[in-house]
């Protein structure tokens, strides 16, 4: 342990880092496995992009935050806001008046109430009132109470069905819609190919608990990745929180399936039918982060196991390269490479690293990769604040304790939800009341 | 309404269609009933002699000669005032009245919703899901209704509280149901004040009245008599009173300070106890009777009720402490004001 705060200290002798950048040449040309896995391959996978990104937003940034065009509100095309939520109270009144002045002049709200236990629909049809002059159902939002518990995907189905829109959009009840985000949500449907356009999600909370600091970063760290992955029509999810989408396509897929994260099954359907998916940078949509570590975990393991449900079961026919196109099959070996055998290979390496013959048992290269992890961490953040404004300066000393949380909590309630679902214990998804899990197919 | 002046003054024609009213009133077990009419402008009508009686009624009920009691409150047409309308739900999108109310299918095991007519009907009574063709047969474990909800047949709208539009079969004007003009209607009842009324054949004075229509004000006859009553009480008890005297200004009693007096009058009543008196002694002059207060007392009463009233105020107040009967003559008199004490 005082060999490895001798070199934690250390970096703060300049020389020591002269002497360390002097190494770097030779490290470059060298053979060992723990530098190209550790050191390089991050580079490649998350800071070179978000370089490539930010020299793109300095010389074009109409590229990636192009300027909207003058449209009359005559020509707008009509937008539905779909909502689906359960007891969420406290926060629906604020979405819906959000969604309603987000500037747009020709968009419905839809809300569809799961069954609540709370006053969700009282607080939806006071805030319609404050906005419109009715309580009742009207031509700009109309509330759908269910009398029985549908879960998230049938509750959403719903609200598709009731949607008059040419375009839907669907937010989570804790989100909050940016005034004038809607224009910047439709423009990449100019292209007639684009099926679906991902929101810009920002962190609402993000200092109310240490914990939502820690999101805010990691919401900001993928913004960049998304703009290449959406360069690329390799975006894999349109999130829930924040998605745009063609009618026209939700209708011809009947919606959502049930027992199912909705986003990512939704997403994968889309994909299957050769849509390219955008990501609209100035589309901001505000969410509020769990703020418990409970709360956090919850929700990480349910994302996880969606993703090996849907990626590695339901739609498993993915893997074979070709059937779904170019892109698709690009994206199917992305996601083995990045969920699969990076995290093996860089497993290997830290084993092999921390084994008796391995570098790592030196506190020197492990206080050395620590800071180059931060140091990658530091860019992806600097450059994330100048391009999308987040994270908060506030929360830039978090850096050097980003990778304990991406480790420890965010790491480890992945690899409890994969192993868990690998082993299909307690499969049942908590959004699935009990009569539709007895009857949806065991993914 | 006719042959009435104003509230406070009826003419001897309309107190004698009134009295007929009260007549009529009594005749029928003490009740004017509101009868349900469709042809009549508000749907209901008064079986009495006369029509347009709303007017006769509303002035007897304020003068206590009848009781009136809720019977039905009535949507009108805020255009034209007629009750014929047609209330139904439309569509919040395009405000058709072609909505029928369908209940919503819910299959379980895809997720689908859709209005019944999407589903393919078997001939088994089930149905066959347009999105995975899967048949759909028992309700509660494969699919149900959820609730109950419009769905417009114009524009396929579904909604689940969809507004509700008046259209007005008059002039044909179409109105939300929250910008509809209502009235409430009463059956009226006979108090026993009405019925004296009958019995004497003739409806009763104002002039019978304690208290001045729309001011807090007791009347002449009555606070005369408030005064003497206090005067025997100070004889046989030997205490005290004061009197504020408030002597209208002349210069503001052109016709619209007038309009204004009875304001004036309701903030002086503001200031006063319970048991102190405002009465009208004459026609600029009223009197604040305070029983049991000094005359240290009453002048701050005098100041507090000055600065209530303000810089514009048209009354000039003076305190008086009574301690005989010949200090209220004295008073009074001092005003130019006879009335035998």
């Amino acid at each position: 342990m005082d060999g490895f705060l001798k070199y934690f200290w250390s970096t703060m002798d300049p020389m020591s880092n002269i002497g360390f950048s002097r190494a770097i040449p030779d490290l470059m040309w060298s053979a060992l496995p723990s530098w190209w896995l550790l050191v390089v391959l991050p580079f490649v996978l998350g800071v070179l992009p978000a370089i490539v990104v930010w020299v793109v937003y300095i010389f074009r940034r109409s590229w990636i935050s192009p300027s909207l065009p003058a449209i009359p509100p005559q020509a707008a095309p009509m937008v539905s806001v779909v909502i689906a939520g359960r007891n969420e109270s406290e926060t629906i009144g604020r979405c819906i008046r959000g969604a309603l002045l987000c500037g747009y002049p020709n968009l419905e709200v839809v809300f569809v109430d799961d069954n609540s236990q709370d006053d969700s629909v009282a607080i939806a049809r006071r805030a319609a009132l404050a906005v419109t002059g009715s309580a009742r159902d009207s031509d700009r939002v109309r509330i759908f109470p269910s009398p029985r518990r549908n879960g998230k995907p049938s509750s959403l189905n719903i609200g598709i069905r009731m949607a008059r829109g040419q375009f839907i959009a669907i937010v989570d009840a804790d989100t909050i819609l940016q005034y004038g985000s809607v224009q910047h949500w439709l423009m990449p449907f100019n292209d007639p190919a684009v099926g679906a356009v991902a929101a810009n999600i920002r962190v609402n909370n993000s200092t109310a608990t240490l914990l939502t600091r820690f999101e805010e970063i990691e919401y900001a760290l993928k913004t960049t990745n998304k703009i290449v992955q959406a360069h690329y029509n390799l975006l894999f999810i349109i999130s829930g929180m924040g998605g745009i989408f063609r009618a026209e396509i939700l209708r011809r897929l009947g919606g959502f399936d049930t027992g199912l994260g909705d986003d990512r099954d939704l997403t994968m359907m889309i994909r299957k039918q050769r849509w390219k998916l955008a990501f609209s940078l100035g589309a901001v949509v505000w969410t509020t982060c769990p703020e418990t570590y409970s709360h956090l975990w919850k929700q990480r393991a349910r994302w996880r196991r969606n993703v090996v449900k849907i990626c590695f079961s339901k739609h498993r026919d993915q893997f074979i390269l070709g059937r779904y196109g170019f892109s698709n099959a690009v994206l199917t070996l992305s996601v083995l490479f990045a969920r699969i055998l990076v995290p093996l290979a860089i497993m290997a390496a830290l084993l092999w690293a921390l084994s008796d013959d391995g570098p790592l048992r030196s506190p020197e290269i492990l206080t050395r990769l620590y800071w180059i992890v931060v140091f990658y961490i530091m860019i992806r953040m600097l450059i994330a604040r100048d391009i999308t404004g987040s994270p908060t300066p506030l929360n830039f000393w978090l850096a050097p304790l980003f990778p304990f949380y991406m480790l420890f909590v965010v790491g480890l309630s992945q690899m409890y939800a994969e192993i868990t679902e690998l082993f299909r214990i307690g499969a049942k998804h908590p959004y699935v009341p009990d009569h539709i899990w007895e009857e949806i197919p065991w993914w | 309404m006719t042959g009435l002046a104003g509230p406070g003054n009826a003419s001897p024609h309309a107190k004698a269609r009134m009295l007929a009213l009260l007549q009529q009133a009594a005749d029928r077990g003490g009740t004017i009933a509101a009868v349900p009419c469709p042809q009549s402008q508000f749907g209901y009508t008064y079986q009495t002699v006369s029509n347009d009686i709303e007017n006769d009624l509303a002035y007897l009920t304020k003068r206590n000669y009848l009781e009136a009691r809720f019977c039905d409150r009535v949507s009108l047409c805020p255009k034209c005032g007629t009750r014929h309308i047609n209330v139904r739900e439309v569509c919040p999108s395009c405000r058709s009245a072609y909505v029928t109310s369908e209940g919503l299918l819910h299959h379980f095991r895809c997720g689908y919703v859709g209005i019944p007519s999407e589903f393919l009907p078997l001939a088994d009574g089930g149905y066959k899901c347009p999105k995975c063709s899967r048949t759909l047969r028992h309700p509660g474990t494969e699919f149900d209704r959820l609730g109950r909800a419009f769905v417009c047949r114009g524009c396929g709208v579904i909604s689940e509280n969809p507004p509700v539009e008046a259209l007005c079969l008059s002039c044909g004007a179409k109105t939300p149901s929250e910008n509809l003009v209502s009235t409430v209607l009463f059956n009226y009842v006979l108090t026993s004040r009405g019925a004296a009324a009958v019995r004497a054949g003739s409806l009763l004075d104002d002039a019978e009245e304690p208290s001045i229509e729309d001011a807090p004000i007791l009347r002449r006859t009555v606070i005369l008599e408030f005064l003497e009553y206090e005067l025997k009480r100070l004889q046989q008890l030997n205490g005290r009173f004061s009197l504020i005297l408030a002597q209208y200004a002349s210069s503001a009693s052109d016709a619209k300070s007038a309009e204004n007096r009875p304001q004036w009058l309701t903030r002086i009543r503001g200031c006063l106890r319970e048991v102190d008196l405002l009465g009208h002694l004459a026609d600029e002059l009223y009197i604040v009777m305070l029983p049991q207060m000094k005359a240290r007392e009453a002048e701050a009463l005098r100041r507090r009720i000055e600065a209530t009233l303000g810089a514009q105020s048209p009354f000039t107040l003076s305190v008086v402490q009574i301690t005989k009967r010949d200090d209220l003559a004295k008073a009074l008199a001092g005003l130019g004001e006879t009335s035998g004490f």
